[in-house]
């Protein structure tokens, strides 16, 4: 049998690498430019930086839908008809690392790389 | 003894099966797809340390099964399936190297793996490795999760072994301690 101890130290060790691991990707710097894929699919390409007024639009998925509502800099599902509304209780998405996902519906939010970007960063 | 054996199992199915379903209706603030407390796996680990590792896989597959069928969905079913079993195979793996005292620590590595499970399954089903991202994440919440329902496991297999001692319990690991 394996002393109590040693399990005590080898979950603390888990714990700690990954409880840094999570801080380390919520702060992983933001992109501008977001991708909405449902079923893998590139649903639309959208520029957070250049959205001069708020709309929302559906995506349709069997008969599901999430409706995703896009402000300047930010996005996010603000309504679903999926049984767990992990996607709605996300809340707002800014570009970081941790995409939205609306598994039942097979819908990804994520940044992606644009060519804008890299502009930016050399203008700004 | 085979009567009584059909018995408890059927009592601890029924048990895993409300609690799964209750559990669902509870919701968790954490915006990362997955997350959940798994209290019925507190039900899995129960059958595997006090009754055997067999009647804790029947209770499990029921469980998942039954459970999706009825409160769930076709990619609920994937996400047990695949979490569910890879929690078992490592408490299976554990339980060899554990005692009563120690289930705890099953349930933080069940629920770990329950994670991993999880993830690839959410990776191969929706083709999008950044999903990858939340194993972190993913692992700090099981170890949380899992140390709660594993000490709520242990202590009832300590306790019903107790009052309970002529239900079919296995007590093999008790006597080797004495």
């Amino acid at each position: 049998m394996i002393k109590t101890k040693i399990w005590v130290i080898v979950i603390s060790l888990i714990l700690t690498v990954s409880a840094a691991l999570s801080v380390i990707i919520f702060t992983l710097p933001k992109k501008n430019v977001v991708a909405i894929y449902s079923d893998g699919e590139l649903l639309r390409e959208i520029d957070l930086s250049e959205v001069a007024e708020p709309y929302t639009f559906k995506v349709e998925h069997g008969d599901g839908f999430n409706e995703i509502l896009v402000e300047r800099g930010r996005i996010r599902v603000s309504f679903a008809d999926c049984p767990d509304r992990c996607c709605v209780n996300y809340g707002w998405y800014y570009g970081g690392a941790s995409p939205v996902v609306c598994i039942p519906h097979k819908l990804v939010i994520k940044a992606v790389n644009s060519q804008k970007d890299d502009f930016d960063v050399v203008t700004g | 003894m085979k009567t009584k054996r059909i018995a408890l199992d059927a009592v601890l199915t029924a048990l895993a099966l409300s609690v799964f379903i209750i559990e669902q209706q509870i919701p968790l603030p954490i915006p990362v797809p997955g997350v959940k407390l798994g209290l019925s796996n507190v039900v899995t680990l129960f059958a595997l340390f006090a009754v055997s590792p067999l009647d804790a896989l029947l209770i499990l597959s029921l469980r998942i099964g039954i459970g999706n069928v009825f409160a769930g969905s076709v990619t609920g079913l994937i996400f047990s399936a695949a979490g569910g079993l890879l929690c078992y195979v490592t408490e299976l793996i554990l339980y060899k190297f554990l005692t009563d005292r120690q289930i705890w620590v099953c349930g933080v590595f069940g629920a770990i793996a329950h994670g991993v499970g999880q993830i690839f399954a959410a990776v191969g089903v929706s083709a999008t490795a950044e999903i990858f991202i939340y194993l972190p994440v993913l692992i700090l919440c099981g170890i949380v999760t899992g140390a709660l329902t594993g000490s709520l496991a242990q202590v009832s297999v300590i306790k019903l072994k107790k009052v309970f001692p002529f239900l079919p319990f296995r007590r093999k690991k008790e006597e080797k301690q004495n």
